[in-house]
């Protein structure tokens, strides 16, 4: 949207808004909302753009707040809901930077000092967090029936049993330029498009958020899901750096060095031996294996593929790309029966990325990147985005989410919500001497700085675009560390969607959150 | 003004919006199937471009030809990142920062184990210092 509006525009906005504040009336008027004496609506007339050029003229604080209930393993929880903006200054000049959205969900009676505290994000980057938000351990989660694609969509908002509300209070920010989070003048959208900029203006953010809600003792934690992760572990740096103690870091599906994704780089010179153990899993799962494994046997299954990676196909790929030579007739044998794929097609493409394996693993059939179990015929409706898995559940989410912080958390405004800016596009990547980032080293600082601190990887194995093998990879190079945990689910890059994975998941959540939580 | 011009417009105004975003920022924006107070749940929700995370645009894709750090190397560039935090703070260029300096530069960590850090109770510390007080800490430095 264009910051300048012809007055048609400006009515039109004017006219939704006051249709959307009539709505949320009506909704209070027939009990829609739970909301108590110190409750607040809040109506907010800026408009927010995505443009890269766009800034705000000025900006404030304020947010809506309404209370709820939910119930949480047989207890019923209070808690309240905090939507609106803090601005985030420059710590060193004290100049407004940008204004940011974020969602607050806080139980009550509230303690402090002892009751953890989480700041969510999804990444892109140029990604609101709308899939953390509405599809975790948020107090409300769209229904997607994942892996299956019959689910009736738009996707019912439900209350979610698996909330992660009855351990951490739970704070969902958008990045600038993405949900209404936007720049303030003279900043524009584009100055925080980087690895580095981005990194700051989030430290900020938290930094604000703690001095405002008086957290600053409170247990800390980050979850930030793919370049969430990139993000996730600069930010735990700048954040140490700056004298706020983190308890713990939680990497949903993660990539923390781009340099070692050939799925992102491409296949000239990286090795896609990092995907080579998700092959093995998704091949059992679709009984192409010879023999298949039995679901029972996964983790066993699993662990042989990461030898046969590391032992055979490394070397072997490292040769191909440095000579092209010709792997040995008995490896692509073993590749082409642990793997689903033919041994002919892992001799034509060895280094085999996951760009080959997504469309030519079963005849006429394209599977998921984000969850390798969905499946649409080529060329389908599903298909044509190029991933089945994520064209799936997009409208849902991207629909869901404007309705939800009308009505129910009775935060209204003329503008729409961003889900994804074209921020990718133009997003600075060089970080620290490379032009892709790896974060490892940040994350490795970070610890130096805090050896208290705790790292959670979260892992599918049907993930195609973070793969779990090369995680484990990345994560290796901080050597022997007891302080890192690693957990591998049943299901794809949004481990949660799945309803099984999502309680094994808050379950090893749970438990990070009682060791993370006892020191600081 | 009246209700079914409250309605109506947003309604038919919509396409040209999406087209409009669509055109202005590329394959990348999600294509909104309907609006959230007007979906009509009777349809399914078509379709629209759909993010991709990880991703890198095809100009940028130059991963690094030397391979990751790791053990020394990677404990080497700990130290260098520690050492430009606190090099950024030193903005006189001294080698050693007060607490006040620790903390106007950003350096919180700093100023805030300050006194543990300045052993010699000589009101500004070195880098050296911080070092030492983080391996003393368990920090695995070289």
């Amino acid at each position: 949207m264009q910051p300048s509006q012809s007055t048609s525009r400006r009515w039109l906005r004017s006219a939704v808004a006051v249709a959307a504040c009539a709505s949320s009336l009506l909704l209070v008027g027939c009990g829609g909302t739970d909301s108590s004496s110190n409750a607040a609506t809040y109506f907010d007339p800026t408009q927010y753009s995505s443009n890269a050029a766009a800034s705000l003229a000025q900006a404030t604080e304020l947010a809506s707040t309404t209370h709820h209930q939910i119930v949480i393993n047989g207890t019923t929880l209070a808690y309240h809901a905090t939507a609106g903006h803090l601005t985030v200054s420059s710590p060193t000049t004290g100049a407004p930077e940008a204004s940011i959205f974020y969602v607050a969900y806080i139980l009550e009676p509230a303690n402090a000092t002892t009751r953890p505290l989480t700041f969510f994000y999804n990444g892109g980057p140029g990604s609101s967090t709308i899939w953390l938000h509405l599809g975790s351990f948020g107090p409300k989660r769209l229904v997607t029936g994942d892996p299956s694609t019959t689910a009736v969509s738009p996707f019912p908002l439900v209350d979610n049993a698996e909330s992660l509300l009855d351990t951490t209070d739970l704070v969902f920010v958008d990045a600038v330029g993405t949900g209404f989070s936007e720049a303030v003048a003279p900043n524009t959208n584009l100055a925080y498009w980087g690895v580095d900029a981005d990194g700051a203006i989030f430290r900020d953010f938290v930094v604000r958020y703690l001095a405002v809600n008086a957290r600053a003792a409170s247990p800390l934690f980050l979850f930030g899901e793919s370049y969430g992760t990139t993000r996730s572990a600069l930010l735990a740096f700048l954040l140490e750096t700056a004298g706020v103690r983190l308890n713990g870091v939680i990497l949903q599906s993660s990539i923390l060095n781009y340099n070692s994704n050939c799925g992102v780089t491409g296949n000239a010179v990286v090795s896609c031996g990092g995907y080579v153990p998700s092959y093995g899993a998704i091949g059992a799962y679709y009984q192409l294996d010879v023999p298949n494994p039995t679901d029972a046997a996964l983790p066993a299954f699993v662990a042989q593929m990461r030898a046969l990676t590391i032992s055979d196909y490394q070397p072997a790929v490292t040769q191909f790309l440095a000579s092209g030579a010709v792997p040995n007739a008995t490896l692509l044998d073993t590749l082409g029966n642990t793997t689903g794929l033919s041994a002919q097609k892992w001799g034509t493409n060895f280094n085999l990325g996951p760009d080959v394996y997504q469309p030519t693993l079963i005849a006429g059939i394209l599977i998921g990147i984000y969850d390798a179990r969905v499946s649409a015929p080529l060329l389908s409706p599903l298909a044509q985005s190029g991933d089945p898995s994520s064209s799936f559940i997009t409208p849902s989410f991207a629909n869901a989410i404007d309705g939800y912080l009308a009505v129910d958390l009775q935060y209204t405004t003329p503008s729409r919500y961003t889900p994804l800016s074209n921020a990718l596009q133009v997003w600075t990547f060089a970080h620290d001497g490379l032009a892709l980032p790896d974060v490892l080293p940040d994350l490795a600082a970070a610890l130096a700085l805090n050896p208290n601190l705790r790292v959670l990887s979260l892992n599918g194995y049907y993930d195609l675009a973070t793969p779990f093998f090369q995680t484990e990879t990345d994560l290796a190079r901080l050597g022997v560390n007891a302080n890192v945990q690693t957990t591998f689910y049943r299901a794809g890059h949004m481990t949660y969607l799945d309803d099984q994975a999502r309680i094994a998941e808050k379950a090893d959540l749970v438990q990070f959150y009682q060791r993370a939580s006892a020191r600081k | 003004m009246n209700w079914t011009a409250f309605t109506a417009r947003p309604l038919r105004r919509a396409p040209l919006c999406w087209l409009f975003s669509a055109v202005l920022m590329g394959a990348a924006h999600l294509v909104p199937a309907a609006s959230a107070a007007g979906a009509d749940e009777s349809k399914p929700l078509a379709p629209g471009p759909t993010l991709r995370d990880p991703w890198v645009p095809p100009e940028s894709r130059r991963p690094s030809a030397s391979p990751p750090t790791q053990g020394v190397a990677l404990r080497t560039q700990v130290e260098r990142k520690l050492r430009q935090a606190f090099e950024a703070a030193d903005v006189d260029h001294l080698g050693t920062l007060t607490q006040k300096q620790a903390s106007a530069g950003g350096l919180g960590f700093v100023a805030r184990h300050f006194a543990e850090i300045d052993r010699g109770k000589t009101g500004k510390v070195r880098f050296e210092d911080v070092k030492r007080y983080l391996v003393e800490h368990g920090a695995q430095l070289e």
